[in-house]
């Protein structure tokens, strides 16, 4: 069965675990590119810190900004570093799930074909296993959205500095354009680390849809 | 589902074999599963593949209770031997799985503990079960780097892995060997091309040659019995293994 059928008709529980570790693959390949961007906010910083020395005391408020956004930066590594390592539980939960599966229906059919009709009591701690992993996994996807909603938060924090230095850039006199193209820069990546997680706070892997 | 076959039984010391099942799929390779119980305790030889525990498990269930066994004993480190080892723990977690040191940090990836794994030295040792010795006979390179086979010595059964093992055809579904010659050609191919080592192959024929045996029970095709025992380690013994035809 592809993928598209499997979201469109009722999946089973297997069919569903296979989807959500695919929703976590790709979660955590966006998560890689929001690194990857901040470590570039990080660089630009740099760059922007010494350009407004150059400026002196006309970008004294755009180098101000420029250090605050290198703060920013670290702290979204650090943010996004906090949500690899619920990635990392969410695929171990989800394997651990398909594994009870398998192992459960396996128990199921030999407890079903045994004569002795015996087994029943370990098929229910099984599931009752099963119900406890489901629970952490349950509990992992809170987690993960509770964190995503931070890093969010952060972000548009970020945005408004970016903004910030902008309005800072045209005070900058003989240093305004290149400021202003600088800060520029930084609202676009800020901007694009913006969507990337927006729309990962609308992955199904949180909706179940 | 599989069938149960006592192949020997004194008083409260049985060896019952479970075998044949028509409904597994022919992608599988067929295996054959010992029990040796004695007294309220029980151990399972080579309990065979997570996809094959359904089967094996009513079969069992059908002679006894799977939460008494006590131990399994793994003769080597296959997907066939024992990728059904996390669902056996689920009815005694305390279970035993005795194995080669080889793959002492192996077969754990089939599930189990630290506490689950009894390492047996090259050399062998005696596992009691319930106070019967059963010996662990040293079996290495035949198939695998680390091998052991199980000796009773009180049945006169050498649970014998995959040595001896025949791939045998459809139909051809005998419990016993009944006739040397006609079988040991569906144990040729296999034996040459699964043992790797002549040197090791003759060790293990004097080896076994100094023991009482009565039944040699292979993993897969059927149980050598009486005078076919000895006819089988002469063959053995003359056979070139460790061959490859390609």
């Amino acid at each position: 069965m592809t993928m598209t059928t499997a979201l469109t008709t009722r999946p089973t529980k297997a069919q569903q675990a296979g989807v959500d570790l695919l929703r976590i693959v790709r979660i955590n390949e966006e998560i890689k590119s929001v690194v990857g961007v901040a470590f570039k906010i990080n660089i630009m910083a740099l760059n922007a810190i010494f350009l407004a020395k150059r400026a002196g005391t006309a970008a004294l408020g755009f180098g101000v900004l420029s250090n605050e956004l290198r703060v920013f930066s670290q702290d979204l590594r650090d943010g996004m570093s906090a949500l690899t390592g619920l990635i990392h539980g969410c695929v171990t939960e989800v394997s651990v799930v398909l594994q009870d599966i398998r192992h459960t229906a396996l128990l199921r059919q030999a407890v079903e074909r045994s004569p002795a009709a015996c087994g029943h009591e370990v098929l229910a701690a099984r599931e009752a296993e099963n119900d406890r992993h489901a629970e952490r996994l349950a509990r992992l996807r809170k987690q993960l959205r509770g964190a995503l909603d931070d890093a969010f938060r952060m972000v548009e924090l970020g945005g408004v500095l970016a903004k910030s230095a902008k309005i800072e850039a045209a005070y900058g006199q003989s240093f305004a354009v290149p400021l202003s193209q600088v800060s520029g820069e930084f609202d676009g990546v800020v901007e694009e680390i913006r969507a990337s997680l927006e729309a990962l706070r609308r992955s199904a892997f949180f909706t179940g849809n | 589902m599989k069938k149960t076959k006592t192949i020997f039984e004194d008083g409260n010391h049985k060896w019952v074999a479970i075998v044949r099942d028509p409904d597994k799929p022919n992608y599988l390779i067929d295996t054959n599963e010992y029990l040796v119980t004695h007294g309220s305790h029980g151990m399972l030889l080579d309990p065979g593949g997570a996809e094959v525990f359904p089967a094996v498990f009513s079969a069992l269930s059908s002679e006894f209770d799977p939460s008494a066994l006590t131990a399994i004993f793994a003769s080597h480190q296959d997907p066939d031997i024992c990728s059904s080892l996390a669902l056996w723990l689920e009815f005694n977690p305390q279970m035993h799985c005795y194995v080669s040191w080889l793959w002492s940090s192996f077969i754990p990836h089939f599930g189990g503990s630290v506490e689950t794994f009894v390492s047996m030295p090259d050399e062998g040792i005696d596992i009691s079960l319930d106070g019967l010795i059963l010996k662990a006979v040293p079996a290495h390179y035949l198939h695998s780097s680390g091998n052991f086979h199980l000796y009773d010595k009180v049945a006169k059964v050498l649970f014998s892995g995959d040595v001896g093992a025949a791939l045998l055809p459809p139909g051809d579904d005998g419990l016993f060997v009944e006739n040397f010659d006609a079988h040991i050609r569906h144990a040729e191919g296999f034996h040459r091309r699964w043992m790797g080592s002549n040197e090791a192959k003759r060790r293990w024929c004097e080896r076994v040659s100094q023991l009482d045996i009565d039944m040699l029970c292979p993993q897969h095709g059927a149980i050598y019995q009486g005078a076919d025992v000895q006819r089988f380690i002469n063959w053995f013994d003359g056979l070139q293994v460790g061959i490859c035809g390609g």
